[in-house]
């Protein structure tokens, strides 16, 4: 715990937080004297992250992710509401703050291209006062870390987006941090770089340097491979918090495939209106004439039985059943939806 | 301390990595020597009288009056220059998410380009005088308090502008305001007693005329620091209450900016 800072199992509090941009005027607006619009960010968001917590942040684009990473980091101030990290408020001691949390700035231009990599990780040392032996054991330990021992004296500008990724993620684990801001570190890259990465932050970052890690991101999949806990944000409120399993069971653990020949739309609207699937969707039939059938499942997998069943009564024949693992947006309106109905 | 010399550093290294870029920026300094030594040398007759007591040839009073309006140049956009380079490549965001004070992160942004501004001023220097410049070499060590207070006296110029990049985004007309001012009221050409009129009172509200004049009496005429003491005052007290000034303007845009959430947006 940070000293002088009260005592807390949490890492990152934040309560009742709320943001306003005041959206830019065209100079028709701006003649006319129009008042000026604003965009809700962040609405009364309020959310305990534990320590040591592999935290995911889902939302779209525009949900408000970043801008409570850049209130976290401190680089903007909320309307209303507190921010609290590692006993240290965003508002009041923002210098104490910027001491124990670091933000993965993930755009790959605010490396310095024209420097190697071990002279970045040098200036950026410098400025979380490491110098000397200190600093150079620390450089080479992280370069190792992040697997850049070898491109470690190459100009950066030649590095892969890869590459350039897991030097940010070292340049940023340089001040020992012990809360850890990842905000979509793998929207640049390919699938499987994005997997190998995925797999270094939860084992190389999150366990072995023992950060709580905050990761904002819109890719389902990835938040749920990789974090304790799972916050889904919409239009700037915190709609859902729970652990992936949970939200995935909650929301998602009933949908199902089911690959169905012929295409018989009467047995599946029998289904329906028997209330053992709902929310059925059909896809495209294959050339050799098998369909797709998306659907909820009355009772999960054991449900699926009694629509194989069904099925092969009514003379169509099912060639797999499949469990289905949600998108993003099928995860947001299910969630939007349940949250609605609360 | 190490937290500038960091700073300054990794831009020297970035700039330097440009290596035919950086020696042709050398190479173009001294070339532009020659013409100013051919139409300095076509004047000298003309101008004789207009310098007498700012050294007695018109090409090295034209040198030094070049090589401090780069400097001031230099540091009126190195700093906004700087922050905008660093807001727009996402920079910006980083450092200011390390411990590192603001005014630690200002120095360190703009001071290469005013150091290496100082170090081509010498290269120009060095130039003229192998052309034949009147030189008093020995005052050379002398000269440099003068050269960083007139650096530091435009310093709050560029953190007024600095200030304006970080909440809206524009560097506003100020710098080019100063400069145009500074160029043709402040001595670089001709000194500023040829000024018509009202129009010369302009030029006692820039401080490179007092550092302009100084820097002559010390470089050209060989005298010591100590007989421009009125000049370097001036200087120094304009730097104190503007460098006060641009400091509270420069904090109040952070705020705006954090308020806005200007400061990490590209």
């Amino acid at each position: 715990m940070a000293p002088g800072a009260p005592s807390t199992n949490n890492a990152v509090v934040f309560d009742g937080l709320t943001k306003s941009f005041t959206k830019q005027r065209s100079w028709r607006a701006l003649l006319t004297r129009q008042a000026r619009e604003t965009v809700c960010a962040l609405s009364e968001v309020s959310c305990e992250v534990r320590a040591g917590e592999f935290f995911g942040l889902l939302g779209e684009n525009g949900a408000g992710k970043t801008t409570l990473f850049k209130i976290l980091a401190t680089l903007v101030t909320p309307d209303s509401g507190s921010a609290v990290v590692s006993g240290y408020d965003v508002l009041t001691t923002p210098a104490r703050v910027r001491e124990v949390l670091a933000p993965v700035i993930a755009d790959e231009r605010s490396l310095h291209w024209r420097l190697s990599a071990r002279e970045n990780m040098r200036l950026f040392a410098a400025l979380h006062d490491l110098r000397g032996a200190e600093a150079s054991r620390r450089i080479d330990e992280l370069l190792a870390l992040v697997n850049l021992v070898e491109a470690a004296d190459r100009l950066v500008s030649g590095f892969s987006s890869g590459m350039k990724q897991r030097l940010l993620v070292a340049r940023t684990l340089l001040a020992r941090p012990r809360v850890l801001l990842l905000d979509e570190p793998t929207r640049s890259l390919d699938p499987i770089s994005a997997r190998s990465f995925r797999r270094f932050l939860r084992e190389d970052v999150a366990l072995a340097q023992g950060c709580t890690v905050l990761l904002a991101t819109h890719n389902a999949e990835e938040a749920f491979e990789l974090c304790d806990r799972v916050g889904v944000l919409h239009r700037g409120r915190l709609v859902a918090v729970g652990q992936p399993s949970e939200l995935a069971r909650e929301v998602g653990e009933n949908r199902f495939a089911l690959w169905i020949r012929p295409r018989d739309q009467s047995a599946i609207n029998a289904l329906v209106a028997q209330g053992v699937i709902r929310d059925a969707k059909a896809f495209v039939t294959e050339d050799d004439g098998w369909s797709r059938v998306e659907c909820d499942l009355r009772g999960g997998l054991d449900g699926a039985a009694e629509a194989i069943s069904f099925l092969a009564h009514a003379g169509v024949s099912v060639g797999r059943c499949e469990p289905v693992r949600l998108s993003l947006a099928d995860l947001l309106e299910r969630v939007l939806a349940r949250h609605a109905n609360a | 301390m190490h937290k500038v010399w960091a700073l300054i550093r990794s831009n020297w290294l970035a700039a330097s990595s440009y290596k035919l870029g950086f020696l042709f920026s050398f190479g173009s300094l001294v070339l532009s020597v020659v013409p100013i030594f051919f139409i300095a040398g076509a004047l000298q007759t003309t101008m004789a009288n207009v310098i007498k007591g700012q050294g007695d040839q018109y090409f090295a009073f034209l040198v030094v009056g070049l090589i401090a309006i780069n400097l001031v140049s230099s540091t009126i956009y190195a700093l906004p220059g700087g922050l905008q380079t660093a807001t727009s490549t996402g920079t910006l965001e980083a450092l200011l998410a390390t411990p590192t004070s603001v005014s630690a992160l200002l120095v360190g942004l703009s001071g290469y380009e005013v150091l290496f501004s100082m170090v081509r001023g010498l290269v120009m220097l060095i130039a003229a005088g192998a052309l034949g410049a009147h030189i008093a070499w020995l005052q050379l060590g002398a000269s440099l308090p003068i050269v960083l207070l007139v650096v530091l006296a435009h310093l709050p110029i560029a953190i007024l502008t600095a200030a304006m990049v970080l909440a809206f985004r524009t560097r506003g007309p100020l710098p080019q305001l100063i400069l145009l001012a500074s160029t043709f009221l402040g001595g670089v050409y001709y000194p500023t007693t040829v000024i018509p009129g009202w129009i010369e009172s302009l030029s006692a509200f820039l401080p490179i005329t007092y550092g302009l004049t100084a820097l002559r009496a010390v470089l050209l005429e060989g005298r010591s620091i100590a007989t421009v003491w009125r000049d370097l005052s001036i200087l120094g007290a304009f730097t104190v209450v503007s460098l006060l000034a641009s400091g509270v303007a420069f904090r109040a845009a952070l705020r705006y900016a954090r308020k806005v959430g200007n400061l990490a947006q590209y």
